[in-house]
């Protein structure tokens, strides 16, 4: 699936995203562990071009009932992180801080991992290329996958039929729960970006 | 039979009975049906935003603006009497609330298509539009029925109307 041959982004830009989508992660993961008292293991992220068509698919069942977390991000690199999760995973996470599932606490709970996974994330990819990225605060929403990814491409849809997805999945260690962590960039973006690893 | 998937700035018309026209899991996109019953011809778009305008580089049939011409086009050429077209809207929700552009995209996906409508002349018999909630939408072109689904509910027939039990 990353051997597509894109339109957009030739496969070393390819490889450059996926390694600060590497990096990203990797500083989102600590973050997370840190803040949960466990080990988190990271799958390797996939950098890939999607047509828009297919986007969704690509990241699970379309009425799939996930939790979703999204920040949006200003600055330089106008985007939107997602984090992906089961609600059941979701409950999990919440409990491994000490809040009961479902209670009004937990949602904002969930908000405050995402924002702290997601920051981290941000300011790594902030750090390596010297461009500015501001999270907006989180928002959380239990619903349908395709409804979610779908309402996160839409804003983006305007200028391309691809979607250019950087996802990686994080494991609490342990508890077997899991979180997709998704940027979806703007191309104009993600050119940003590969200007400042001199590989535009 | 199976059913045609509708995705994203794809639009399709039918008029085989029992094979259903379906959009999984909308969001801020507008799933539009246009149906002639006593035909058993509908069509069904998928449209992610409301105007094509300075977007000539892409698919134009994500745009409210280009999509809804085209979609009574198609049902018209499977035999749909535009005339007695009648249009259900499913969609346009806001799923996150304050990150911004979601929520709005929703809205003006909606009063777009309500305008292309307009000007075309289609009367909107039914709507399941707004809110926060994502839908699944499922028409049956043969029984001209469109039903829609919310995450972790059952289908809920939109059009047309059923009588409220007593």
């Amino acid at each position: 699936m990353d051997h597509r041959v894109s339109t957009l982004y030739n496969d070393l830009q390819l490889d450059a995203l996926r390694e600060l989508a590497n990096i990203g992660a990797g500083n989102a993961s600590t973050a997370l562990s840190g803040m949960l008292g466990r080990p988190v293991d990271l799958t390797v992220p996939h950098a890939r071009v999607i047509p828009m068509s297919e986007a969704v698919e690509a990241l699970g069942a379309p009425e799939a009932e996930v939790t979703g977390i999204a920040l949006g991000v200003h600055g330089d690199m106008p985007s939107t992180v997602l984090m992906l999760l089961s609600p059941v995973d979701a409950e999990t996470l919440c409990a491994l801080l000490g809040l009961e599932p479902g209670s009004e606490y937990a949602e904002s709970a969930l908000g405050e991992i995402g924002n702290v996974v997601g920051t981290s994330y941000l300011n790594a990819l902030a750090g390596m290329t010297g461009i500015a990225l501001e999270p907006t605060p989180p928002a959380t929403a239990t619903d349908m996958l395709g409804s979610l990814v779908q309402a996160v491409l839409a804003t983006r849809a305007a200028l391309s039929d691809e979607a250019l997805l950087l996802d990686s999945c994080m494991t609490v260690e342990g508890e077997g729960c899991s979180i997709i962590f998704l940027l979806a960039p703007d191309h104009g973006g993600a050119g940003q970006l590969l200007g400042r690893l001199g590989v535009s | 039979m199976s059913d045609t998937m509708v995705r994203m700035g794809e639009l399709a018309a039918s008029k085989a009975a029992g094979a259903s026209l379906v959009t999984l899991g909308l969001g801020s996109c507008i799933g539009l049906v246009l149906l002639d019953r006593r035909v058993g011809v509908a069509g069904l778009a998928h449209i992610v935003l409301p105007d094509s305008t300075g977007h000539d580089e892409v698919n134009p049939l994500k745009f409210a603006d280009r999509a809804v011409p085209e979609l009574l086009r198609r049902v018209v050429a499977l035999g749909a009497r535009k005339p007695l077209v009648e249009a259900v809207l499913v969609g346009g929700a806001s799923m996150f609330a304050g990150i911004g552009g979601s929520m709005e995209v929703g809205a003006r996906n909606e009063a777009a298509v309500l305008a292309a409508l307009g000007g075309l002349r289609v009367r909107v018999n039914a709507a399941a539009t707004g809110g926060s909630r994502g839908r699944t939408v499922r028409v049956d072109p043969g029984r001209g029925i469109v039903l829609v689904r919310e995450a972790g509910g059952k289908d809920r027939q939109l059009h047309p109307p059923v009588a409220p039990a007593a």
